[in-house]
């Protein structure tokens, strides 16, 4: 049973965050969630007797596109506790999706973020929430806003204007300490028979307070072929990529640049998924160690094998970081 | 000394193309040989929980599939008699599983109803398709024993 929230008391539980309120204002109130463009900024929805004020959509950029509005998620205000949240709202969609010139079949799934959420708990390296059902059984997840940019932003920012063997010496130690945590995490879910489903670099952030990497969004899924887990897989090894690469190498970019490599990379040297983009990097920036390019190179066109799973990714990265920790302290300048 | 030959055979099909041609292959090689029995498997891949927004939708899905299973399941028989095979001695069987794994999922079956020889048909999948999804005949013939794999292009 819901506790009456009236407007009044609404009105006062508010005002804090509605400085100009006309006179008379009535406040839309939603506990049926279902038909998420109805609620709007200044909105309230009702769930489990808490009520929060809606302030914005989320956006999402993607692609190279401007940022796309997010109608079912929406950053609120917790008029209980006044902490902000971001208010997931049940959103189904399947879809073909497509990469590299490969269909296959997606869906997202409210339920598979909730129980997640459920599983992770307060794991440092994922965000944080709970769920609970709507009026009508909707499954809307409450997560809390995580402060931080994401990695690859925090990626590009540090390296600005820096070399790339500056970078790779003074910074990757650190990026590469959070990426093995990241890896660990997505091992986590994997070995509870879980997929994250959308493993790419702007689903991690870079959490300001905590100083952690941390992994967003988990609510897309996927009928998955064979390994469950490939698509995972190559999702990791795609954020590895731009991570030990300050950003991706594109093959146009490196032509433009002149730069002298360019003409002994061959196919193979290109990832195996998106072909314009450079796996081989140590072609590129000759000072990457080889233990670290055997790692990026199973994931180029290529590759004899494959990783399988997490923990052989692991052992790869925990291998080759016990001797570069060393290196980078000897060269950084 | 001479061994006993386990002359059962397993052939695990889908509805694809490639599966087809496992089990046209059979019914050329053995159709009319006397002492073989085949059984055609369909692992019907448990669709995961989240792939249904609802509980009728999920029930619609099972009752399509499994007639979809029954029909081409009675083809791959009928190809089999058709070639020579005795009709006591083709049998079809379809199981929902849960599959993380559609090999493992296959290799158990074989290993519950000891087969001497497991039939695949393989799908030609590029070399991206197989990094991104992994390969069910690949796995099979990696992680397999006490059987015999025949892959059929």
């Amino acid at each position: 049973m819901s506790e009456d929230f009236s407007q009044e008391l609404l009105h006062q539980l508010a005002l804090p965050w509605l400085t100009s309120q006309r006179p008379g204002h009535r406040f839309n109130i939603f506990t049926d969630t279902g038909d998420f463009y109805r609620i709007e900024y200044g909105d309230i929805v009702i769930l489990n007797n808490v009520p929060y004020l809606v302030r914005h959509n989320a956006k999402e950029g993607r692609f190279g596109l401007d940022d796309e509005v997010k109608f079912w998620v929406k950053r609120a205000i917790d008029l209980k506790t006044g902490k902000t949240k971001v208010i997931k709202l049940v959103f189904y969609e399947k879809f073909l999706a497509r990469v590299g010139g490969i269909e296959f079949e997606c869906f997202r799934s409210p339920r598979k973020e909730a129980r997640i959420l459920n599983l992770v708990g307060d794991h440092a390296n994922f965000m944080h929430g709970f769920s609970v059902p709507d009026d009508k059984g909707n499954i809307v997840r409450i997560i809390d806003l995580i402060y931080g940019k994401t990695l690859a932003d925090h990626v590009r920012d540090t390296a600005s204007g820096m070399d790339h063997e500056t970078y790779f010496y003074r910074h990757f130690p650190e990026i590469l300490e959070n990426f093995i945590e990241c890896v660990e995490a997505i091992r986590f879910l994997h070995e509870h028979g879980e997929k994250h489903g959308d493993v790419r670099r702007d689903h991690i952030l870079a959490d300001r307070d905590t100083g952690r990497c941390r992994w967003i969004d988990f609510d897309y899924n996927f009928r998955h072929r064979e390994n469950m887990y490939g698509y995972d897989m190559f999702g990791l090894g795609n954020v590895f990529m731009y991570l030990v690469g300050r950003g991706d190498v594109l093959i146009a970019d490196i032509k433009k640049a002149n730069v002298s490599a360019v003409s002994q990379l061959s196919d193979e040297d290109m990832n195996i998924v998106f072909n314009n983009r450079v796996a081989n990097l140590k072609k590129i920036y000759p000072h990457i160690p080889e233990s670290l390019n055997r790692i990026l190179m199973h994931f180029s066109r290529g590759a004899n094998i494959f990783y399988d799973n997490t923990i052989q990714l692991l052992d790869d990265l925990r291998e080759f970081r016990s001797d570069f920790f060393r290196e980078a302290r000897r060269n950084v300048k | 000394m001479k061994h006993d030959i386990n002359r059962n055979i397993l052939i695990a099909a889908d509805e694809s193309d490639n599966s087809k041609r496992a089990v046209q292959y059979v019914a050329n090689l053995l159709g009319g040989v006397k002492g073989f029995k085949v059984t055609v498997l369909h692992v019907i891949r448990e669709p995961e929980e989240d792939f249904f927004p609802a509980e009728a939708e999920k029930e619609k899905w099972y009752q399509d599939y499994g007639r979809k299973a029954d029909l081409m399941l009675e083809e791959y028989r009928r190809m089999l008699v058709d070639a020579g095979f005795d009709s006591e001695d083709v049998s079809t069987r379809s199981t929902v599983r849960y599959c993380p794994s559609m090999a493992e999922c296959i290799l158990a079956e074989r290993d519950n109803l000891e087969y001497g020889t497991l039939v695949v048909g393989r799908k030609g999948l590029t070399h991206k398709e197989e990094f991104l999804f992994g390969s069910i005949s690949g796995k099979i013939v990696r992680t397999a024993r006490n059987c015999t794999i025949w892959v059929v292009e």
